[in-house]
């Protein structure tokens, strides 16, 4: 149906994020906290909204805005993550001397550039929507001004970002001159009707990929991935862990389950994706395996999970990518929010030792941490297992046995690093003194929410995998 | 033709008008900076690189923004006559944004010289 | 008259020129720059695709691709400045406090 109503969540995201900003200099200092429950009002409407619209179809701009199950599903992903990164930046940004009222302008702008990407059909839209993320990500990271990291990573993340978004516009142009068009529907007919790709063509959606690969962090694309995670604010990286990745992998879900259904899997863009993956996989858990750095090891974590997510497109399943998604953003956010706990004004324990002893000294962060970190590592009854469980089996039914064994040993790896965490903080006698600022009501909400969400979706993940199975069958084969 | 004809007309009257007024009205007293040759301000014999404020960087980045934003502006007014209100709506709409960015530039103290 | 072709392929001699500028240079600016380069050899071939189609679409896509490039411009060359206050340089060796 074609109807204003398509632009409406995105309407009210960006509407929310120039109040905040405007709000930003009109208000006094003291007040600034208010701009998080203000921004939070807003993403509650909107996910209010999100329930209304879910058994309708509204599209608009000729079709190249579509609010479909599918980007109705993402938008809640994305909601979910960014109100509890918002959560857990209150008392952080005030701790940490990152106290500016655009955070959360900033965050909301990001998220209207991911509610852009992921409802539109055109790969031009697709790009706005992707630098509008990009740009308010490179401000963000940069966010404590006086700290050298936090500007190293960002000037890391704006270089290596923007030379992506050069590959991406170059191979944009490229598909464009070879379909005559940039909608992805487009492109799908000239594939279509031309079973024998041209170079052309070939080295247009390699060059989009490429693009992609830099902003989900896939090997060989993720050396900015490391230090970009330990130079930003915490609750940011958080934010870069999650959203950026769903957000890509929602667009190369909608590339590759339309063009893979046409054209066998004989391409070089399969093997491509192939070898990214792999290397994602192997990569990340090797080098996770030496850090020292909690915020470095979850960062190659997040590296490795991407790899596993790539299986999941090669498998060309996209409820198993959606539930490793949902799974990821729970157990994802809730290590981080772990982490954030462990702070005090102006300081941050960031370090393996200083994780030594913490299970007994502060049971609740230790024993919840754990449960995440299991969950990371793939541990049954968590949702992590199914995450993992669901996408192997849909890679074996797709005949992909190989991959399937290098994606198991590969989060056997991962086992290593994520116990050690746990074996520093059950199992080490404390080496120094850590004292953390404990009221952070918001904070242990977020932990709270993510425990629940890491255990329903591993014990009953019924209801979610209905709606997943609803959301892609929607789409338009 | 005709009214492309009487715009001209009038704004060159218009034009010629305020330049007249300017010589009739204003003092005209001479001064050594009124007689030095036009360099936009700056010393006219200096060293070739010279470092300046930085506050001249954030304007130089805001030129570059809302300059850059006029672009849609042309192909806007092309098609201006087909699409009428909706036009001008959406253009209201993008300029209202343009604006808040504004306002949220002058807040911040951009333009304050010292 | 000029063939269409060679505009796109000035435009892929631009964009190598880019990538491979990007990775000799060790200057943020310079970088920066031919991260440009890139994106204008983008717009280049654009074009040179919509004259060859004789389609609009190609060209309105370069107003996008300008503006975007524009607002990249101001993050990151505020981002440089901020770095430059810090480190007194912008040298990209010198941005090497994370290692592992």
């Amino acid at each position: 149906m074609n109807s204003l109503f398509a632009l409406l969540p995105l309407v009210i995201i960006v509407i929310a994020s120039l109040l905040v900003l405007l709000l930003e200099v009109f208000l006094k200092k003291e007040n600034k906290n208010y701009l998080g429950f203000i921004s939070l009002f807003f993403l509650i409407v909107c996910a209010i909204l999100y329930f209304r619209f879910w058994n309708e179809e509204f599209s608009y701009f000729k079709g190249s805005l579509v609010l479909d199950k599918l980007s109705l599903f993402f938008f809640f992903i994305f909601a979910v993550a960014v109100s509890f990164v918002i959560l857990l930046s209150m008392k952080y940004i005030s701790l940490q001397d990152a106290n500016h009222g655009e955070f959360y302008a900033l965050l909301l702008f990001a998220l209207s550039g991911m509610m852009i990407m992921v409802s539109s059909s055109s790969l031009v839209i697709i790009f706005l929507g992707l630098e509008v993320l990009s740009i308010s990500s490179y401000a963000l990271a940069g966010l404590k001004r006086k700290d050298k990291k936090s500007s190293e990573a960002a000037i890391k993340y704006f270089l290596l970002g923007s030379f992506a978004s050069g590959f991406f516009v170059y191979g944009l142009a490229l598909l464009y001159g070879a379909s005559h068009s940039t909608d992805i529907s487009g492109i799908l007919d000239y594939f279509r009707s031309s079973p024998e790709l041209s170079l052309m063509a070939t080295i247009g959606l390699g060059l989009v990929i490429i693009g992609f690969g830099f902003k989900i962090a896939v090997v060989p694309f993720h050396m900015w991935t490391p230090d970009v995670y330990e130079g930003a604010p915490t609750p940011i990286t958080a934010f870069f862990s999650i959203g950026p990745k769903a957000v890509g992998f929602a667009v190369l879900l909608r590339i590759f389950l339309y063009y893979w259904r046409i054209t066998p899997e004989s391409q070089a863009i399969f093997w491509l994706l192939w070898i990214i993956s792999v290397l994602t996989m192997l990569v990340g858990n090797l080098i996770a395996l030496r850090q020292t750095n909690l915020k470095r090891i979850l960062a190659y974590s997040s590296i490795a999970h991407a790899g596993y997510l790539m299986v999941a497109i090669l498998a060309r399943d996209g409820s198993s990518l959606l539930f490793y998604l949902a799974a990821y953003l729970f157990m994802n956010l809730g290590a981080f929010a772990a982490v954030i706990a462990l702070s005090k004004k102006g300081k941050e324990y960031l370090e393996l030792d200083d994780y030594a002893g913490v299970g007994f000294k502060y049971p609740w962060i230790g024993a919840t941490f754990t449960i995440f970190l299991l969950s990371l590592a793939g541990f049954p009854p968590t949702a992590g297992f199914l995450a993992k469980f669901y996408v192997f089996s849909a890679a074996v039914r797709e005949g992909l046995v190989p991959l399937v064994i290098i994606g198991v040993l590969a989060s056997l790896i991962s086992v290593f690093y994520y116990l050690r965490i746990v074996v520093y903080m059950y199992m080490r006698e404390p080496s120094r003194e850590i004292a953390i600022h404990l009221e952070n009501p918001a904070l242990f909400l977020v932990i709270f929410l993510c425990l629940y969400g890491v255990l329903q979706l591993g014990i009953f993940p019924g209801n979610i995998l209905l709606i997943i199975r609803e959301a892609i069958n929607a789409l338009p084969f | 033709m005709i009214e492309i004809f009487l715009v001209f007309l009038i704004f060159g009257l218009l034009g010629a008008l305020l330049l007249l007024m300017n010589k009739f009205l204003g003092p005209s007293k001479s001064s050594p900076t009124k007689e030095s040759p036009f360099e936009c301000g700056s010393p006219y014999l200096q060293e070739g690189i010279n470092p300046f404020p930085i506050k001249f960087y954030l304007v130089a980045f805001l030129f570059l923004l809302f300059d850059i934003e006029v672009v849609f502006f042309f192909p806007w007014a092309l098609i201006f006559k087909d699409m009428g209100l909706t036009a001008l709506i959406v253009m209201f709409a993008y300029i209202f944004v343009l604006v808040l960015g504004f306002i949220y530039a002058w807040k911040k103290g951009v333009f304050e010289w010292e | 008259m000029i063939p269409g072709s060679y505009f796109f392929i000035l435009s892929v001699i631009l964009f190598i020129l880019g990538v491979i500028a990007f990775f000799v240079k060790r200057d943020l600016i310079t970088q920066f720059l031919s991260i440009e380069v890139m994106l204008n050899a983008g717009n280049l071939a654009f074009i040179a695709f919509a004259r060859a189609l004789n389609s609009l679409h190609g060209q309105v896509i370069v107003f996008f691709i300008i503006t975007v490039a524009a607002a990249e411009a101001a993050v990151g060359l505020a981002i440089i400045l901020l770095i430059f206050r810090q480190k007194k340089t912008i040298k990209s060796e010198d941005m090497n406090l994370m290692k592992g």
